[in-house]
């Protein structure tokens, strides 16, 4: 047995078991399926929605406004990153905006989209302001942690100012944004459901869990909960595969 | 010839260097030799431009292109040895060239065995030679080095010696050698410059050394360095 569990295939296995028997023999205790459901129940539930095909449209929606979120806060936050990285008056000239974007509660931030945006585009500009800050000081700190050495081994060399951003700076800012970007992703998909709640876009995994609220249907709010997760976890392996493609 | 004159210069409120010239030899091997903490690389770095002086004029050095071999071998990690060479060629030479340029220089620092290999797997003593053979194949009329044998022991360091004497007579260029080793300084250099003090002031030159009575100079230096 001792063998058994310690071998790290089975060891993850016996784990997962550990946990949900937890659960069940906590649901027994409680055995009230309103506040907490079975795993047994929960599973079911969890069976019938994949059979929906609404379920798959509700999912590819979700995983587009946490993605495309994620990627605009990417995109602007190691572009600006940089830019702050590089020049100390544009850091502050910035630091300000992004402390308060920081600091915002996120519910402010949902119910002030509210009043900007359509449904849909709610999960995205949320999702987007909570990942932003986050990505932008990754990158900031890569860059003034950039090897000055080798810095001035470029200069010296005359090596022209894109392949020092090329073969320098990206290079070896990425162990910072692949910590900062996988953080930001897992960040990423509970901002996205939390907007999705109050905005309540047509199919979004966020709308569905506001639904089993309205109809107190627990069983269906695990289930949601659990495919969110299981989502979450997907992504971050995909990211993580990408890093470990492009990291030396 | 290659001068600086009258520099100044101030780390926060330690004067390194006041008034202080220096003119260069072109064309030999320039050696600046003196203790700990004199100046010897700053005056290494004004020369290559990363810093630039609170005062003074630096003459000869304009539109001069300049290799350097540090301290540390300043690698690229996430880059073969190969790779690295080839990094500061790029802007200068075609593909085809290159490839010739970075397999001579890294046959003649013995190391094509390697040339496949991260810097991470190599040892201090091969990074280094990576560094000399980068700073060789690089085409610059002025090659600094700044103590490149330092932290390394005395069969490695007689190893560098004898490829950085291979790869200079590939090329003739002006080179300004730093060091605190006398030995070094007398065996490599053409012309020596004794520094002492804070801020630095030359105590003594040495022309031609290698064509003077070597042990003698290597008695006068020693002599300086130590009182």
């Amino acid at each position: 047995m001792k063998i058994f569990i310690t071998q790290s295939k089975y060891k993850k296995i016996f784990i997962m078991l550990f946990w949900i028997l937890v659960w069940e023999i906590a649901a027994l205790i409680i055995n009230r399926d309103i506040y907490l459901p079975t795993p047994i129940s929960t599973i079911k539930t969890l069976y019938d929605i994949i059979f929906i095909k609404e379920t798959y449209i509700t999912i590819l929606y979700s995983t587009y406004r946490t993605i495309l979120g994620f990627l605009l806060s990417c995109f602007l936050g190691i572009l600006l990153g940089y830019f702050c990285g590089l020049n100390q008056f544009i850091h502050d000239l910035f630091k300000p905006l992004i402390n308060v974007t920081r600091t915002i509660p996120i519910m402010s931030i949902i119910i002030i989209a509210l009043f900007w945006f359509r449904g849909t585009n709610v999960p995205v500009f949320v999702t987007f302001l909570m990942c932003f800050p986050i990505i932008w000081t990754s990158t900031v700190t890569a860059i003034k942690n950039t090897d000055k050495g080798l810095l001035q081994m470029c200069k010296i060399y005359k090596i022209n100012g894109f392949r020092v951003l090329k073969s320098i700076y990206l290079y070896s800012s990425l162990p910072h944004l692949r910590s900062g970007m996988i953080s930001t992703l897992g960040i990423g998909w509970k901002v996205t459901s939390a907007a999705e709640v109050l905005s309540l876009p047509k199919y979004a995994i966020g709308s569905q869990l506001y639904d089993s609220k309205v109809y107190l249907d627990i069983n269906g709010l695990f289930a949601w909960t659990i495919i969110i997760i299981i989502l979450s976890f997907l992504f971050e392996m995909m990211l993580v595969k990408i890093f470990d493609n492009l990291s030396y | 010839m290659m001068e600086l004159k009258n520099i100044s210069l101030k780390y926060d409120d330690l004067q390194i260097l006041k008034n202080f010239n220096i003119s260069f030899q072109k064309n030999i091997i320039n050696c600046i030799v003196g203790p700990s903490g004199v100046g010897k690389t700053t005056i290494a770095n004004i020369i290559a431009q990363l810093i630039v002086p609170d005062e003074g004029k630096i003459i000869g050095l304009e539109n001069i292109s300049c290799s350097y071999v540090f301290q540390e071998p300043r690698l690229i990690d996430w880059y073969s040895i190969y790779d690295n060479i080839d990094f500061v060629l790029k802007d200068v030479y075609n593909a085809e060239k290159r490839k010739r340029i970075v397999n001579d220089y890294i046959d003649l620092v013995e190391l094509s065995e390697y040339k496949d290999y991260k810097p991470s797997s190599l040892s201090g003593g091969m990074a280094q030679r990576v560094s000399i053979a980068r700073a060789f194949a690089y085409p610059s009329d002025l090659l600094i080095m700044d103590e490149p044998f330092k932290a390394l022991d005395i069969k490695l360091k007689n190893e560098l010696l004898s490829s950085f004497i291979k790869l200079l007579s590939k090329r003739q260029r002006t080179v300004i050698f730093i060091t605190h080793d006398i030995n070094e300084a007398v065996y490599l250099s053409d012309t020596i410059y004794m520094l002492k003090y804070n801020p630095a002031k030359i105590v003594k030159i040495f022309k031609n050394v290698q064509e003077s009575d070597k042990s003698m100079v290597e008695k006068n230096l020693k002599k300086m360095y130590f009182y």
